[in-house]
């Protein structure tokens, strides 16, 4: 019994020791201003990953945009589309990652969709052409979103090395050109900055214009 | 979203407002500088409608319009017009790239404070374009006008008065360029053959061209109206600035220029700025 105890305290020691390791990224534009909505992560350089449980994800339309814009998600998860607005929508993706189109609809459908490739994947809407999402569709458990602060926290990351890089829907270049190597088995947290050039986003416009058509 | 589920048809209400203004410096249409009348006017048009998308590849819009525009000199041109309009639009595909194809039809009813000018007005047109990057889109069309006068006026025996008994059919070609997320830049050509109306002082050439006459007072008591048959080719540029995803500040000038018969041609321009608002 006391020898049942003592390795259930061992065990519960080790995994709160590989809890506390965290990766804290900084994205900036390079005019040094905080990048929301970039998604950093970290993949062991040894390529031992193990795949925790998969939860569904949400991407909500609402207000005829995708919301959340960008999504990060783990490679096999499925993702559900609910319809919060007033109108149908069409959703659609011609993305390598993920060919899909979920046909006018309202409210949630039946089924999600399983993002099981990794990569970029991104959303559109037939009628509403302004509408753009992304889902990033990640091979490691070990990513997050900055915030509007341009800062993500990477948590629970067992210490070893990582290989990080970041993307962001308007990243100009490659995201593998963003990777940097970070070492967690001698630090408990390791603070990561990148300076990214941005292209202007990629959408069509939504806001009204307004001409005069001519006259005769 | 319980009522959009429960049925087939699932619509979606907008309603448009655009305020500004616009210089015209030939109201006129004239050819002689001493003909020539140009004025400001003060805009306000403001649009109801309803959307609705029976499949993911078409559109369907019905809209109920309103318009009005208040001239700094010349009061008879002072309008306010009431209409309808409708719209079908077809994608042929999926995404914004896809090439799609749209047909309109418009009718308004225009009250003038000078009832010369009163007439009922309709409108059709078939667009076909294509979005051919993510920042640049064209389209070309054709279209067709009608104008009716409520009022017939003649001053000369056996002459028809009503030189706003109007029909025309025009070609055009748009394309417009985001520059970046906020600025758009675009620009249309079109092409109309099809009755005029140019206004001048008696013109003994002019008159023997029209085949309509009337006084035309909102310019003053020797001015005449005429109808003739012409040409008109009109250049619009277009610079569009979004304020947010529901607002827009919007800056056009349109070129006109007119050929009507061999001795009669005259330019028009248009400078006008809108503040324009989608809900």
């Amino acid at each position: 019994m006391r020898i049942l105890f003592g390795l259930a305290l061992f065990a519960l020691t080790a995994q709160t020791a590989l809890a506390q390791n965290e990766i804290v990224a900084t994205v900036l534009d390079d005019n040094g201003k905080p990048v929301a909505d970039a998604v950093v992560v970290a993949v062991p350089a040894d390529g031992g990953i193990r795949l925790p449980t998969r939860r569904d994800a949400v991407v909500d339309q609402v207000d005829k945009e995708f919301t959340p814009k960008v999504n990060a998600i783990l490679v096999g998860t499925p993702v559900i589309f609910p319809n919060h607005d007033n109108v149908r929508h069409h959703v659609y993706s011609f993305s390598p990652a993920k060919r899909f189109e979920l046909p006018l609809y309202a409210g949630v459908p039946a089924q999600p969709v399983v993002f099981d490739t990794p990569g970029v994947v991104i959303l559109g809407c037939n009628i509403h052409d302004w509408m753009v999402g992304y889902v990033y569709v990640s091979e490691s458990p070990y990513f997050a979103k900055t915030r509007a602060d341009g800062k993500a926290v990477i948590a629970d990351v067992p210490g070893k090395t990582y290989i990080v890089r970041v993307w962001h829907p308007q990243l100009e270049g490659s995201e593998a050109m963003t990777k940097r190597t970070v070492d967690l088995s001698a630090k408990r947290r390791v603070d990561v900055e990148w300076a990214l050039k941005l292209k202007p986003e990629l959408r069509m416009r939504r806001s009204p214009v307004g001409d005069h058509s001519g006259h005769y | 979203m319980l009522l959009c589920a429960a049925g087939p048809a699932c619509a979606e209400w907008f309603y448009d407002v655009r305020a500004g203004g616009m210089y015209d410096d030939n109201l006129t249409r004239a050819q002689q500088a001493a003909d020539v009348r140009g004025d400001a006017a003060a805009t306000l048009a403001a649009a109801a409608g309803w959307f609705v998308a029976p499949t993911g590849a078409d559109g369907v819009t019905l809209s109920l319009d309103a318009n009005s525009e208040a001239y700094g000199r010349f009061h008879g041109l002072n309008l306010i017009s009431i209409g309808a309009g409708a719209g079908y639009r077809h994608k042929f595909g999926l995404g914004s790239a896809a090439p799609w194809v749209s047909v309109t039809v418009k009718a308004a009813h225009d009250d003038y404070r000078g009832d010369i000018r009163d007439s009922d007005r309709f409108e059709a047109g078939v667009e076909v374009g294509r979005r051919l990057s993510t920042d640049f889109d064209a389209s070309f069309g054709v279209a067709g006008d009608r104008r009716r006068p409520r009022n017939d006026s003649p001053v000369v025996p056996g002459i028809s008065g009503k030189i706003f008994d109007l029909r025309g059919q025009s070609v055009f070609a748009r394309a417009a360029y985001d520059v970046s997320d906020r600025l758009q830049v675009g620009g249309r050509l079109s092409v109309r053959r099809g009755d005029i109306e140019s206004t001048t002082r008696q013109n003994i050439d002019i008159f023997l061209a029209s085949d309509a006459i009337a006084a035309d007072p909102t310019f003053g008591s020797d001015f005449y109206a005429y109808r003739l048959r012409g040409t008109t080719k009109t250049v619009n540029l277009n610079a569009s600035w979004a304020l947010s995803d529901r607002s827009s500040i919007n800056f056009g000038y349109a070129l006109a220029s007119t050929a009507a018969y061999d001795d009669l041609n005259y330019l028009s321009r248009v400078g006008s700025i809108l503040l324009a608002f989608h809900f």
